[in-house]
């Protein structure tokens, strides 16, 4: 890592970025009128507002910056200006979108891709089994011969040769040197993403270019080589979007950045403007609150370890985390979504694949072994609760005691001296103490979870973690999608979790301040490793450079 | 990495060759006979194999919907006869008629797919044999009912129905005409090898087209080729479209060989052995080419031509021949889908 | 509530009632028709149950009955050559048929814990592959009682064997009761019931609950600690086991023992008998299991002798067929579009 250039654009970042003159001057004088408006967008995703009365304007030929926490709309507003087919099936938009000055809807790729639109995806949009060359040229192949042209381009037969000379040409011109008959799935995750670029830069008649965390997997030089490709790109006249969350990079090239969060425009910059340490702020965007629990000294007495452990999580790649967890602690964890919070829990109870070591007491642990693992003490509470947390079609009673009474076998009594039945009462008395407890509102124990709201199914999946009783109880995203009032309940019950039956709770959250409020410590993550651990009370700075991992390379 | 997938590819076919050698020795037979034997078969049987190439390129699996575009060909047939159009002329109009309807039929199919992801394969099934009794409620009950009998010869006594076999001599002379060529006692009309000739070619050729590309592309993540911007419904429609009309085309070749039309079996389980012949080439449920349904069905024919004669020989009962025969047959077909769907499911996590 | 009729139950029974009329209008003898649904309804209905237990545990429809079937078919041919009779034979020949059920059940299991989500497709060439595995078995096994043997010539058993010396029709001749001119099969009934009772009690002990919950939220049940495959083997080895009952209860009444290819005809007829009672894929209930056997076999039953009189006879079982299959594909485009809601 190139610590000298990073420690410059860390004081540089201070004052408004400075620019390198000739270069803007140069390229104010092409940019002109709007290629793509966006007025007034809109867009529900069932109940849920994801974008609220957004409004951007790209110039043509201008690098525009998009940046966003998670959940704040950044991917949802990608997908409906490339027209993915999920905006459609999920109910549209509202709000209009112009496109050269013409108004569009689309409703495909297809036609964004016709329309001269161009999107470079954070998850590689590749075909594995293909060649570079045959993926650069994928829907664009040179053909030859005559008997398809008389029904249809399609019909012809591709012409190999002309399209590896093409592709050649593409990736020499990117700088990026790479054999074209490898097969993409042999080769490096770096040279996936030139070799996607390539793709877009290919298109002759690309008028607007979306990138969606293009650098994620980059190199430092990498990334670098990627930044003069956008700027040779621009100065040919395509517009850029460019999302991701590494500042220094907005800071570096973009003319112009958006910061979106919870789905509305918070602010806008000019080049001029441009200061990583406001748009972090405005990017994570808190009103400070105070810390309510008062943190006790504990002794620090390991519980769990975490050595070198990777967590193979489709979109939420964990990469060796070293880690320990004191017993008796609530430890936050956090970072933006997809960087690594949630794989911590599920990688611990053997949903994904994981690699290195995982103790719990001193002892390795067989993540696979489901059972055994909760037999021994560990719970978890999933941030998927239709899909992972809830039996929706079940009544409240039933999900409370679920997994006490299957998975551990609590509730049992033996009638007649040997056969172990269910002990209705104590199950009855358990279920209506913690319905009191927690304050589920619901017509009756026997109601089924389904018609429950969103706040009282998470109070359920609490109360069945209580009567689990465990030792170290992982929680995720306990508060997502879960109105403000049970919002307190949820963490004051963990709080006593934590404080009466001494358990030790992992929380992993995307709400920083509820974080801070409950916490005794916080680790943050970013890109999939353990960026920071922070006490609660640290200033808002050092979590926001935590989050996009700035903090970290300035070897501070 | 590339030796151990050619190792998974090899295994099968050698497995087949190795019981098709021990039958051949218990059998007894000459060789020539047996060559014939499968040559007659190959020929009958090719380009069904292939119709299932398209689908399985497609990411779709095994379509055993192909068995529609056989039922449509023999549908053409009876029609064709019923109108007493003969000779030259009823065979071009058959197979023009059964190509254009299968494009058809194809289509409805494809859509049809397109709503089950997923479940294509399984879903086929159902379809093919749903579309087999609709097939026969026409010709058992429809003809002489519904439909006008024009051709009396070709319903039963009772004037509704039409008959178990039907002759179609009047079509197999025109090709036989045009050139034979024989191997053994069999005898193969020189245009329809030219056909299957052709077929073989057109697959291998449509896989290095750009649409071709796209079939792969889809064939291989359905969602990216979306997100690459290919239209991945319309490439499943003329994936099965195509697959349709290899079907009816193959069975129309077969029939022409064969020169008469059993009406309401020579279709039945058709679609079971041709994937079982496209896997014994060396295919799998996810990846299958030109040169798997050649080596498949001359392995798999080779197979069925001599079990149940080793069987007579070896056991003194040929029927535990024919039990082994279709436990190969299944018990292949099966065994692909448990491999291909374990395989997927490491895959996925 | 969920039970709620639905159209397609609605034109079933609508199609039925207008079957039950023609019949009428072409002068058939309608209490023999009401009586013998009766025994077309048990006759299949356990073989209906055997989908029951599978489907619940979210492991899909049981295309592989015929793996129950043989199971069963095992027992029974042990059961004649033990030279077992009347009420005790029927009910040693289920008995004999567990133990083979048991072990195959595992085996089917096996293979299909290995293609979760591709059940389906699976199970029937399981189902296709196994037939053939088990003609040679036919062919090659040791019994010896004469009246399970080829007569003359070939070896092994002979496809049909008759029950008529053994139990054939001892549960449809246990307490009828005659209602003027329709008689009903009250002890083969009463029985039917009691096996509904069984499966129904299953579902509310805790291994029956935990399975309805694994049909339900496999991922759920995974994170509170339920090992998941050993449900669905459990599932599987339970749809195998009433699946061999079930062919006991069904060669009794019809009054022989088919074995070879047989086993295949009786799966899509029974997915589609409980399709047709309103399942329509995750969760099945012993209602839809009786309520689809009744209306689907009653209108086997109608539609032969219809089809008789109008001078198509094969028009019945090609009806019957089309309905079948058509039900079936009409169910997967419904689960289809519910899963993208």
């Amino acid at each position: 890592m190139n610590l000298s250039l990073l420690f410059a654009i860390m004081r540089v970042a201070g004052s408004p970025c400075a620019d390198i003159g000739t270069l803007l001057l140069r390229r104010r004088r092409i940019m002109g009128k709007y290629v793509l408006e966006v007025k007034n967008l809109e867009k529900y995703y069932g109940q849920n507002k994801v974008l609220d009365k957004v409004d951007l304007s790209v110039r043509k030929g201008e690098i525009y910056g998009l940046i966003g926490a998670n959940g704040s709309g950044k991917s949802t507003l990608m997908n409906i200006l490339f027209g993915n087919s999920v905006i459609a099936a999920t109910g549209g938009y509202s709000g209009d979108v112009l496109f050269e000055g013409e108004k569009v809807k689309l409703r495909s790729t297809t036609e964004a891709i016709g329309r001269g639109i161009g999107m470079i995806y954070q998850e590689f949009m590749l075909i594995p089994e293909m060649t570079v060359a045959e993926n650069i040229k994928l829907t664009r192949e040179n053909t030859k011969g005559i008997l398809g042209k008389v029904l249809s381009p399609e019909l012809c037969f591709v012409d190999r040769k002309k399209d590896n000379e093409d592709a050649a040409g593409v990736l020499e011109q990117l700088g990026f040197e790479i054999d074209n008959s490898y097969l993409v799935k042999n080769i490096s995750v770096n040279a996936k993403q030139f070799v996607e670029i390539a793709r877009e830069v290919n298109k002759g008649d690309l008028k607007l270019l979306l990138l969606d965390e293009p650098t994620a997997v980059l190199g430092d030089e990498d990334a670098g080589k990627l930044m003069k490709v956008l700027k040779e790109l621009a100065e040919k006249g395509t517009s850029v979007i460019f999302c991701t969350h590494r500042l220094h990079e907005i800071c570096q090239v973009c003319d112009h950045v958006t910061v979106l969060r919870d789905g509305q425009v918070v602010s806008d910059y000019g080049r001029d403007e441009l200061d990583m340490r406001t748009l972090a702020r405005d990017m994570i965007g808190y009103d400070v609150a105070a810390v309510k629990k008062e943190h006790q000294n504990r002794e620090e007495k390991e519980i769990l370890k975490f050595e070198d452990f990777s967590v193979y999580m489709p979109g939420e790649f964990l990469d060796g985390l070293n880690l320990q967890v004191y017993e008796g602690e609530i430890l936050g964890l956090t970072s933006l979504s997809g960087h690594g919070k949630l794989a911590v829990g599920y990688g611990v109870m053997g949903q994904f694949p994981v690699k290195g070591e995982f103790l719990y007491g001193g002892a390795g642990v067989d993540v696979k072994n489901v059972r055994k693992t909760i037999e021994n003490g560990l719970f978890l509470l999933p941030d998927d609760r239709k899909n992972m947390g809830l039996l929706l079609e079940h009544s409240v009673r039933d999900n409370i005691v679920f997994s006490g009474f299957y998975g551990r076998n609590l509730f049992q009594k033996k009638a007649a001296g040997i056969f172990p039945v269910r002990d209705r009462k104590e199950m009855e008395r358990c279920v209506e103490e913690q319905m009191e407890k927690l304050e589920i509102k619901c017509e009756s124990a026997g109601q089924k979870v389904k018609e429950l709201s969103g706040g009282n199914q998470q109070k359920v999946c609490i109360a069945r973690a209580v009567l689990v009783a465990p030792k170290v109880l992982f929680v995720m995203e306990p508060t997502r999608g879960v109105d403000i009032g049970a919002k307190e309940k949820i963490l004051n019950s963990l709080v006593q979790i934590n404080r009466e039956q001494g358990t030790t709770v992992v929380v992993a959250s995307s709400e920083l301040e509820e974080l801070k409020r409950i916490s005794d410590r916080i680790a943050v993550f970013c890109e999939g490793k353990l960026s920071r651990i922070l006490p609660p009370d640290a200033t808002d700075e050092e979590f926001a450079f935590a989050f996009t991992g700035e903090e970290g390379k300035d070897g501070r | 990495m590339m030796k151990k997938v050619r190792k998974d590819e090899l295994i099968v076919p050698a497995t087949f060759i190795v019981f098709s050698i021990l039958c051949f020795i218990l059998s007894g037979i000459s060789f020539l006979f047996l060559a014939e034997q499968v040559a007659l078969r190959f020929i009958r049987n090719i380009i069904l194999v292939l119709a299932l190439i398209f689908p399985i390129m497609a990411g779709m699996g095994l379509n055993f919907a192909v068995v529609i575009g056989t039922m449509i060909t023999q549908a053409c047939f009876i029609i064709v006869l019923n109108f007493n159009i003969m000779g030259g002329k009823g065979a071009a109009l058959v197979l023009l008629v059964s190509l254009a309807a299968a494009a058809g039929v194809g289509y409805v199919i494809g859509r049809l797919l397109n709503k089950v992801r997923g479940r294509e394969m399984v879903t086929s099934i159902v379809v093919g044999f749903l579309a087999n009794y609709i097939y026969q409620l026409i010709f058992v009950a429809g003809f002489g009912t519904v439909i006008h009998v024009f051709n009396k010869k070709l319903v039963l006594s009772t004037g509704i129905g039409v008959k178990n076999m039907v002759d179609l001599k009047t079509f197999k002379q025109v090709f036989d005409n045009l050139g034979v060529f024989s191997i053994g006692k069999a005898k193969i009309s020189v245009l329809l090898l030219a056909m299957i000739i052709v077929c073989g070619f057109f697959v291998y050729y449509l896989m290095h087209t750009p649409l071709g590309q796209k079939i792969k592309a889809v064939g291989m993540s359905e969602e990216k080729a979306a997100n690459i911007g290919i239209d991945t419904d319309r490439v499943r429609i003329i994936v099965i479209v195509l697959s349709t009309v290899f079907a009816a085309l193959g069975q129309f070749v077969y029939l022409q060989n064969i020169g008469s039309l059993n009406v309401y079996t020579e279709h039945l389980d058709t679609e079971k052995f041709a994937c079982a012949a496209l896997l014994a080439g060396g295919a799998s449920i996810r990846k299958a080419g030109v040169k798997n349904a050649f080596i498949g069905v001359v392995l798999l024919h080779t197979l069925f031509v001599l079990s149940p004669l080793a069987g007579r020989n070896a056991f003194a009962n040929a029927s535990l021949g024919e039990y082994f025969r279709s436990f190969v047959a299944y018990g292949i077909i099966a065994f692909a889908l448990v491999v291909n769907l374990r395989l997927e499911q490491k895959g996925e996590k | 509530m969920d039970g709620k009729i639905k159209l397609p139950q609605i034109i079933i029974t609508a199609f039925m009632l207008a079957l039950f009329v023609l019949a009428g209008f072409l002068g058939m003898d309608i209490p023999e028709l009401v009586s013998g649904s009766f025994t077309k309804f048990v006759m299949n209905g356990v073989l209906v149950l055997a989908m029951i237990p599978m489907i619940n545990a979210g492991v899909g429809m049981n295309f592989g009955l015929p793996v129950g079937i043989v199971a069963g078919l095992l027992g029974m041919c042990m059961a004649i050559q033990f030279r077992m009779t009347g009420i005790t034979g029927f009910l040693g020949a289920v008995a004999l048929s567990v133990i083979p059920a048991v072990l195959l059940g595992l085996l089917y299991a096996k293979i299909l814990n290995m293609v979760k989500g591709k059940e389906d497709i699976a199970a029937i060439f399981i189902g296709y592959s196994f037939i053939p595995i088990m003609n040679f078995v036919w062919t090659v096994i040791p019994f010896t009682n004469r009246e399970m043997l080829y007569p003359v010539g070939a070896k092994g058993l002979r496809p049909k064997i008759s029950l008529e010396n053994y139990f054939g029709n001892v549960l449809n001749e246990l307490m009828v009761l005659k209602l003027g001119k329709i008689s009903v099969p009250v002890g083969l009934l009463l029985a039917y019931a009691a096996v509904c009772l069984l499966v129904y009690g299953f579902f509310k002990t805790k291994g029956g609950t935990v399975m309805l919950a694994v049909g339900e939220n496999e991922k759920f049940c995974q994170l509170s600690g339920i090992r998941i495959d050993r449900v669905r083997t459990m599932a599987i080895v339970l749809s195998t086991v009433i699946g061999a009952a079930g062919i006991c209860v069904y060669a009794q009444t019809y009054g022989f023992v088919e074995l070879y290819n047989a086993p295949l005809s009786h799966s899509f007829p029974a997915v589609s008998a409980i399709l047709i009672g309103g399942c329509i894929g995750r969760r099945a209930k012993i209602s839809h299991a009786v309520l689809g056997t009744y209306l689907y076999q009653t209108i086997y039953l109608l539609s032969a002798p219809i089809a008789n009189a109008i001078l198509i006879p094969q028009m019945s079982e090609i009806v019957r067929m089309i309905i079948t299959n058509g039900i079936i594909l009409y169910a997967f485009l419904k689960q289809e579009r519910r899963r993208r809601q």
